[in-house]
């Protein structure tokens, strides 16, 4: 059982980690705590089945997947769609939100506004959706037995491998691009980059876009193995925030793992406690994480 | 300053003592509801919420309470024991309500008994909370015999998933159930029936509501092997729970409480996972007043009356409005004492259709008791406000929901005292 909760952990940390990227870079470069990080997620889901409905006009996307996932190559086009779509969604309430208040408004004003957004984005959702669940397909997959007795499903293996591969280009992205080393430049030193010449107004596009395609491929993979309800992400807030602090605003890598270590302590919990304190997990790390380092495992402390 | 006091205390005495006297036959007449039209139950709760109001709709046409229509003033609970307290508050001190229908969850109607309806000496009914703290309140006389419901408790429940697991052969049994007050004393129960009757259980697993995943809870479901199932749950975390487990390679042979008797999971699931599974449920004896109730329902939503809490609701109001029509004066306790008056054994049969309410009117102004016979039979309120209900085991054969077993309110009785005893 404890392999099987560790793969569980894996697999379920790997949405959390993908999610966790974009929070934890809008934290580091954009300076505010935003809460409506995780609506892009449920928003990205939602784009889904938006694609889907059109794209069922030329047939059933799930009619003919490519063995052994329960999907095809529908299912990949969805995800550029749904990236893109929830990326204009981000750019448009940077616009309208948090770029006038950034000018005048402080940390807590800008933490408060992103509330606000949280909710009017969730409700819009149940507006236009509705309350009732909606599953991308309702076809059941079932899990392959691993040795060792471990049972996964294909999808969630994917979902791995992909985060795995957005990770490495992510990763050469901010270390090679000249976007990316900006974008390190500003999250550093913002005055310091713009009078170096680097268009910071770009640069926290580009942060927006990073952050709300993770969101919206995470929301995706996420309805995928489960059901989609308009509080997808709002139950996640709390995972994405514990990994993201416990990874050090800002690290990519830092991250990654941080959503990798609270899918693993939240799936290994139920071993030790009983399963309906599993949600109290990730209040733990953040306490243990700001008690003992502050700073995140892999952030630099402020100087 | 004095004077404009004084004005303003004239008015409002002035006010008060108008609204004072006029409360007694003021029309139209209310009768509250609060149940879970949104939220976890909401798939549940919205045909619950329609069927009362069809209730309601009913009576008025019968020519309403004391010579007033009735109006179904419904709040939404979202199945939240907060929001549920909050609505029921407003219900009885906004709109002045003197009898409460709900809620649906036994987690909502508990503190809502305890800190609405009882403090505020108004009737609670509910339809569908099956919990025993109820009976355990009761005979502790902290009811003050304000609690009412049409649906028979967790007991019978507990009792019925125990003897699927025995009649099927299943040696090893898991149980996931929904971690409320209903959730947790039906698993509980559900323990040491099943112990009696010869089963095993190889985890006890507690879930939290409206979370995205259950992974976790049925990865520790699976450990031990477990031929069997049993699901306590609510339809939409259900259906997620149910899938993550067959495909994580969890038996199909499933046994579910009634809330899972709904459309929308067999759907969420899938009808074709789902042909092992076996459930229970309160059954309607087999009475011509129940299947006039079908009738009437048929005819008026267009499609017959399946689903948890339908015929229960349905009576709950009923026997509600008929014990305010005995009432000389409405008030809570005039109404809580007329509840057992209406549904007297001694009494002359009524049945819930148009004709048979005005004449359960005529039998009332008579000064006769009588006997209310509804879509659930007839209702007998014991001293605690409990009833017992007779009870049915059915299964999906393709897409169709089939009766398997029918047990009569004496054979649940004689099986309780076996497990009891």
């Amino acid at each position: 059982m404890f392999l099987q909760h560790l793969v569980d952990g894996i697999l379920s940390g790997a949405i959390i980690a993908l999610g966790a990227i974009g929070l934890s870079f809008t934290m580091k470069i954009l300076r505010f705590a935003n809460f409506s990080h995780s609506e892009l997620l449920t928003w990205g889901a939602y784009f889904a089945v938006v694609f889907f409905a059109m794209a069922g006009v030329f047939g059933n996307p799930f009619a003919a997947p490519i063995a052994p996932f329960s999907f095809g190559w529908p299912l990949l086009v969805a995800l550029v769609f749904s990236a893109v779509s929830t990326s204009v969604l981000a750019l448009v309430l940077h616009r309208l939100v948090y770029r006038r208040l950034s000018r005048t408004a402080g940390h807590m004003t800008m933490v408060f506004a992103s509330f606000g957004v949280a909710l009017l984005l969730r409700n819009f959702v149940l507006l236009i959706f509705g309350a009732d669940p909606i599953y991308y397909s309702t076809a059941l997959q079932f899990a392959i037995r691993l040795p060792g007795g471990i049972r996964v499903m294909p999808d969630q293996v994917f979902l791995l491998g992909l985060t795995v591969v957005i990770v490495i280009a992510l990763h050469l992205f901010m270390t090679r691009s000249r976007t990316g080393i900006s974008m390190r430049a500003v999250s550093e030193n913002p005055d310091l980059a713009r009078v170096s010449g680097v268009n910071t107004d770009t640069i926290i596009a580009w942060v927006w876009v990073i952050g709300a395609s993770g969101a919206a491929i995470a929301g995706v993979l996420y309805g995928l193995t489960v059901q989609l309800r308009p509080e997808l992400g709002f139950a996640l807030i709390l995972p994405l925030f514990a990994a993201a602090i416990l990874g050090g605003t800002g690290s990519l890598y830092g991250a990654v793992i941080g959503g990798l270590v609270v899918g693993i302590s939240e799936n290994l919990s139920v071993m030790v406690i009983p399963s309906t304190y599993k949600p109290a997990v990730p209040f733990l790390l953040i306490l243990a994480v700001l008690y003992f380092r502050p700073e995140g495992l892999f952030g630099e402390r402020n100087t | 300053m004095t004077r404009l006091l004084k004005i303003l205390a004239f008015g409002l005495a002035a006010t008060l003592g108008v609204a004072g006297a006029a409360s007694a036959q003021d029309c139209p007449i209310k009768l509250g509801a609060i149940l879970p039209v949104s939220g976890p139950m909401g798939q549940v709760g919205e045909r619950i919420a329609e069927t009362g109001a069809f209730a309601v709709e009913v009576m008025n046409e019968a020519g309403g309470i004391k010579g007033c229509d009735v109006e179904y003033v419904l709040r939404d609970t979202q199945g939240q024991s907060t929001v549920g307290v909050d609505a029921a508050k407003s219900l009885v001190d906004l709109e002045g309500v003197q009898a409460l229908v709900g809620a649906v969850s036994s987690g909502v109607s508990l503190p809502v008994l305890t800190s609405v309806a009882v403090p505020s000496k108004v009737v609670q009914i509910s339809c569908c909370s099956s919990s025993e703290s109820f009976t355990a309140l009761a005979e502790e006389g902290k009811t003050e015999g304000y609690w009412f419901r049409t649906y028979a408790t967790n007991r019978s429940q507990s009792a019925m998933g125990a003897l699927v697991a025995s009649n099927q052969g299943y040696k090893k049994t898991a149980v996931i159930y929904v971690n409320t007050d209903f959730g947790v004393g039906l698993a509980k129960r559900f323990e040491q029936d099943l112990a009696k009757l010869g089963g095993t259980i190889t985890s006890m697993v507690a879930y939290n509501e409206n979370q995205q995943s259950y992974r976790a809870e049925v990865t520790a479901a699976l450990a031990g092997d477990p031929d069997s199932l049993f699901l306590v749950a609510f339809p939409v975390d259900g259906a997620t729970i149910t899938r993550e487990w067959l495909s994580l390679g969890g038996t199909g042979n499933l046994i579910v409480n009634n809330s899972l008797r709904s459309d929308d999971y067999f759907k969420a699931v899938g009808h074709q996972y789902l042909q092992d599974m076996i459930g229970y449920d309160s059954a309607q004896p087999r009475l011509p007043s129940v299947d006039s109730f079908n009738e009437m329902f048929q005819a008026r939503f267009d499609g017959p009356p399946n689903g948890p809490g339908l015929h229960s609701v349905f009576d709950a109001v009923m026997v509600t409005l008929l014990a305010m029509e005995m009432s000389d004066e409405l008030t809570g306790t005039n109404i809580r004492d007329n509840m057992r008056m209406v549904t007297s054994s001694d009494g002359t049969e009524v049945y819930p259709t148009v004709e048979g309410l005005m004449k359960a009117k005529e039998l009332i102004a008579a000064g006769q008791p009588i006997r209310y016979v509804g879509a659930t039979g007839a209702l007998q309120f014991d001293a605690n406000g409990d009833v017992q209900a007779p009870k049915m085991t059915w299964k999906l054969d393709g897409e169709t929901n089939v009766e398997t077993g029918y047990y009569t309110t004496e054979e649940v009785a004689a099986l309780i005292a076996r497990l009891d005893g």
